[in-house]
């Protein structure tokens, strides 16, 4: 064994040069695949932490049923105490109260139906982009009760501008009537137009207030550390809030649940860009069949050579075998850490795509892409190339039984 | 006299040259074929969206499109025909549509809609309510209650044919106007979410309901023919801007009206080409490779070459001439490949249902069908060929350098 | 609608009951019996879910089959919060920011003052007589009273979401209930009225309630704490500027 595996090693440096090359066309696949899959990961990761960042965040809490039907009262009674829990929970970055109520929004022209936010002007500045959205006017200050944010189509349709008055009208959460004139302060452009049209945001007190909410809210968005977190909070927060302190009421969905559309996308990329990996695989594939292909037709004497001083085919076989598994195994761990390498610069650098900033930011993703390396992106693609590698040198290696010594010397 | 040297000599070792067409073979089919599918995707992709309703043209007032609301209606109907028929080629079909928010409700449920007031036999031939109805019957123009629906929308109000709906919305005169219908056609769409949101009247009804009179809230004219870069689109609309003259009009290709769809069509042609290029250099290896091989083989031949007073240029030149006839008959048999491959699937299409659900949510369509571009098959074939002939260098430059000693002592 | 109205209304002359009325006349005397030319009263409304409730005081003008005017005047946070409902138009108004807003059609739908009745409904008050064929499905004697039972069929084109409506009817022409059914023909809502008492000068039925059929701990109720029924009231009452400043 340890000595087909020597003779192996010292057979593939006899002839480096074919040797570099075909390491260098494993190293190159692996590579480019660790950099795409970690690049795909990488803008899916972007895509939902920047989708969670303009309003769902990782996770949120709410009272049971408010996801599906956001009735004012489904609310969560004592906000104090959810706080005083999520700071306790590690993998959480930060989190913050909202509330929402439906109102007829009106200026002097207009009347649109739509949902007022509630917003605590200094948390919902971590936890979400709102307020490097606002683009004319300024963002909400801690006390601010009646100032308003809005969205940019918004203001155009109702056809209003900052500092123009806003008249809200909706039901309390005691059914009384809430009613308020809000001044506008701000009007934020997200570039997502269902969010731009139908947003309107204030200073969480002053809604409270208005809509009667007393201490309550209807969410507590939370940001985790990181996408990798997000289930781990979520399990922490059933099993030690929900169950135990009186929070039977409430649940905790996460950013699939919240936004089912998304994951189905991504799940839908994912199949379109596995398919390009395949068809990459199998020309890789092709490519590295030739080469031991080729070899092994250019030992054609060598081998006669060894099967006429008592070498068995199948021990032949094998020897050619292990050559294919040291030049995978260099040419995938190559592969790997150039690929690593490259991968960790952009995720660094970011990688600017020019053309696609309307695409992107419909998605609400900025204009720069960040690959992301992980365990799995940096080994899926080079263990399919170890596969199919050896699959296809499988087939040259078979050739050699069908060999006879007295042809295969004769042969140049 | 180089290419027919060259061509004796690929045939001369016919197993290599066969294995060093495979690789080219594979890497130009793979080319070939994802092209197709991608650009198979983006043609229905395009098809679609501007058969749900956007047209390769459409005409609205200036203010329409931001608020889209009754008053940014268009009322010179007469003038509109005119520019319409003056500035557009016999056989561009067009139809007016009024197309306001509304709401819709029955006994139980209710819920905003999209109400499309349509003229029923135009329309047909416009866009893809003309072959959506799945049950039921299509509108015509003397109905005067009666409406169709989306499966999903039948689903989501949990009603059926012949059942009423009613609709509500604002009139000209900001009174509420509302009405009854009766459901009398239920149509499928790509997506659930067009399904849900449109629902169709006849133009008539729809505008003695808003009180409209003759005015409309669009204009959606289809070319004969998708252009998928727009050109034909533009030099259309410019014609008939300038044929309305008015600027209350606003007049607009699909490529205006879908900034996203044209955002994506871009992006999508810049990583093919980025895509064919990785498969080249995938590709390129085991061309370098196996040709690196084939040299080393023959060094006798070039050293006796050498000697024989052959300069170096003369070797390079005939190894790039084979590493030539070799890419030339890949490409050549790889296109073939692609082009079968293509034609085999496009016949039925392949059927992405299964994916149905994150597809219909991107607007992705539910059956692809393949379709080879001329711009790509030449952007393939170049990028092989050039870039072959680019890395056949490196083995020639080896060859070139061989000398007659160490040539000869080989073996 | 045509259940708020019927909260509202009552004729001036009672109507002596009659052997053989069409259905027709029947639904219309009733409805006129309600209604009345003018009225005016002060209802508690209450609204109760299962796991909360919510009472408010309200003054109602009405005045001939469509106009009226509800002012809430407890509790005294929501005081002087106001609907007018005039010709085919409504209106609300908010003393807290004194602007007087015109529902759009999407508000149409969507529940009055959190009850189980819509914007719509309001608007619609004179909906049961315009929009409704009746027929008379039989008669019995209750309490020595006949009531007449009726089904009423929507007409083909009439803007109205319900499939079929049931009345009870009694004999002096005092509503008893209605029941709202969806195309299938199954129950959707139920209005019921009973305490039928001497108010405002004629026998009206002071307690009324409204609820979901497959939710009966859903509902919304009135209790008539007052009622006077008047021949006229001045129109300036069903005006922009008096929603703003009704007396109460």
């Amino acid at each position: 064994m340890s000595i087909e595996l020597k003779m192996a090693w010292r057979n593939i440096w006899r002839n480096p040069r074919r040797t570099l090359l075909t390491i260098s066309a494993i190293a190159f696949a692996s590579m480019i695949l660790v950099f795409m899959l970690s690049f795909q990961l990488g803008c899916y990761e972007t895509m939902i932490n920047t989708s969670v960042k303009i309003s769902t965040g990782h996770l949120q809490i709410q009272a049971k049923g408010y996801l599906k039907d956001k009735k004012m009262r489904l609310v969560i009674k004592d906000p104090e105490q959810v706080a005083k829990f999520l700071d306790t929970v590690e993998g959480i970055d930060t989190y913050t109260f909202r509330a929402n109520g439906f109102s007829l929004v009106s200026s002097d022209t207009r009347t649109y139906g739509v949902v007022v936010t509630g917003i605590d002007p200094l948390k919902e500045a971590h936890v979400s982009s709102i307020k490097s959205l606002v683009r004319k006017g300024s963002y909400l200050k801690e006390d601010d009760e009646t100032a308003a944010l809005i969205g940019e189509l918004l203001s155009h349709n109702l056809k209003v501008d900052i500092n123009d008055e806003l008249t809200i009208l909706g039901q309390g959460k005691d059914g009384s009537i809430a009613a308020a004139v809000l001044t506008i302060k701000g009007i934020f452009t997200s570039g997502i137009d269902e969010f731009d049209r139908n947003v309107i945001m204030m200073g969480l007190k002053g809604f409270q207030e208005i809509f009667s909410m007393g201490k309550s809210v209807h969410e507590a968005v939370i940001t985790a550390d990181s996408l990798g977190d997000v289930s781990m909070v979520k399990q922490e927060i059933q099993n030690n809030f929900l169950k135990i302190k009186g929070g039977e009421y409430l649940a905790v969905p996460d950013w699939m649940e919240i936004m089912p559309g998304l994951l189905q996308g991504i799940q839908m990329d994912l199949v379109s860009g596995i398919i390009m990996y395949i068809i990459l695989v199998i020309v890789v594939a092709f490519s590295i069949f030739n080469t031991f292909l080729m070899a092994i037709f250019e030992r054609t004497r060598e081998f006669g050579v060894m099967m006429a001083i008592g070498t068995t085919p199948s021990r032949i076989t094998k020897l050619v075998m292990f050559e294919s598994i040291c030049m995978t195994i260099v040419g995938i761990l190559l592969g790997i850490i150039i690929g690593s390498l490259v991968t960790l610069y952009f995720q660094n650098k970011g990688i600017y795509i020019a053309g696609t900033e309307d695409i992107l930011k419909q998605y609400g993703i900025p204009d720069r892409l960040y690959p992301r390396l992980s365990l799995i992106s940096a080994t899926a693609g080079p263990l399919v190339v170890f596969v199919i590698t050896f699959v296809s040198s499988v087939f040259p290696a078979l050739k050699i039984r069908k060999l006879k010594p007295v042809e295969a010397m004769n042969n140049i | 006299m180089v290419a027919i040297l060259a061509w004796r000599n690929i045939w001369r070792n016919p197993r290599r040259t066969i294995v060093i067409l495979l690789a080219v073979i594979i890497g130009v089919w793979s080319m070939i074929f994802l092209g197709a599918l991608m650009r198979g995707m983006e043609t229905e992709m395009v098809r679609n969206s501007i058969s749900t309703l956007t047209g390769s043209i459409q005409i609205h007032h200036r203010e329409y499109r931001n608020d889209p609301v009754v008053e940014n209606c268009m009322d010179g109907i007469d003038k509109l025909n005119q520019a319409l028929s003056t500035s557009l080629d016999p056989g561009i079909l067009w139809a007016k549509r009024v197309r306001v928010n509304a709401i819709a409700s029955n006994a139980r449920h209710t819920g905003g809609v999209t109400l499309v007031g349509i003229e029923p036999e135009k329309e047909a031939k416009i866009s893809f309510i003309g072959k959506a109805m799945i049950s039921g019957r299509y509108l015509t123009t003397e109905d005067k209650n009666k409406i169709i629906v989306g499966r999903a929308f039948l689903k989501k109000f949990n009603t059926k044919i012949n059942n009423k709906l009613i609709l509500m919305s604002q009139d000209t005169q900001k009174e509420i106007a509302s009405k009854a219908f009766r459901i009398v056609g239920v149509f499928s769409a790509e997506s659930e979410a067009v399904e849900k949101q449109f629902i169709f009247i006849p133009l008539l009804q729809a505008a003695k309901m808003l009180k409209m009179g003759d005015s409309i809230s669009e204009v959606s004219i289809m070319l004969s023919r998708l252009d998928i870069t727009g050109k034909k689109e533009t030099l259309a609309a410019k014609r008939l801007t300038a044929a309305i003259a008015d600027d209350t009009y606003r007049v607009e290709t699909w490529q205006q009206l879908l900034p996203m769809m044209k955002a994506y069509l871009e992006m999508s042609g810049f990583f093919l080409y980025i895509w064919y290029f990785v498969v080249f250099v995938a590709m390129g290896f085991g061309i370098v490779n196996t040709s690196l091989m084939a040299i080393f083989e023959r060094m006798r031949e070039f050293g006796l070459m050498k000697a024989l007073g052959m300069r170096p240029f003369q070797i390079i030149k005939g190894v790039v001439t084979e590493t030539f006839f070799l890419l030339v008959i890949g490409i050549l048999a790889g296109n073939i490949l692609g082009f079968l491959s293509v034609a085999a699937i496009s016949k039925n299409g392949i059927d992405l249902s299964a994916l149905a659900a994150g597809a219909q949510m991107w607007g992705i369509p539910r059956k692809l069908y393949p379709e080879i571009w001329a711009q790509d098959v030449a952007v393939a074939g170049l990028v092989v060929l050039a870039l072959g002939l680019l890395v056949s260098l490196y083995p020639a430059f080896k060859a070139a350098r061989f000398t007659p000693t160490q040539a000869m002592r080989k073996n | 609608m045509k259940k708020l109205i019927l909260i509202v209304g009552i004729l001036f002359f009672a109507v002596s009951s009659q052997a053989q009325m069409t259905a027709e006349t029947i639904v219309k005397k009733a409805f006129d019996y309600w209604r009345g030319e003018a009225s005016v009263s002060t209802i508690t409304m209450t609204i109760h879910r299962p796991d909360w409730e919510r009472s408010m005081t309200i003054k109602a003008w009405t005045r001939g089959e469509s106009d009226s005017l509800f002012v809430i005047t407890n509790p005294a946070k929501d005081r002087g919060n106001s609907t007018l409902k005039a010709g085919k138009g409504m209106w609300i108004y908010n003393p807290k920011v004194n602007r007087v807003i015109k529902l759009p059609p999407s508000m149409m739908s969507q529940s009055w003052q959190g009850s189980d009745f819509s914007n719509n409904d309001l608007a619609k008050s004179d909906s049961l007589i315009k929009d409704y064929v009746h027929t008379l499905e039989d008669t019995k004697i209750v309490q020595d009273k006949k009531v007449y039972s009726i089904k009423s069929i929507p007409k083909p084109d009439a803007p109205v979401i319900w499939g079929m409506i049931k009345l009870k009817i009694r004999e002096d022409n005092i509503l008893l209930s209605e029941v709202f059914f969806d195309e299938d023909l199954e129950a959707v809502k139920i209005m019921t009225a009973w305490d039928i008492r001497m108010a405002g000068g004629k026998l009206f039925p002071l307690k009324w309630k409204m609820e979901k059929s497959d939710a009966k701990d859903e509902y919304t109720r009135f209790v008539y704490e007052k009622i006077d029924f008047k021949k006229s009231l001045n129109k300036n009452i069903f005006t922009r500027t008096h929603l703003k400043n009704p007396d109460i």
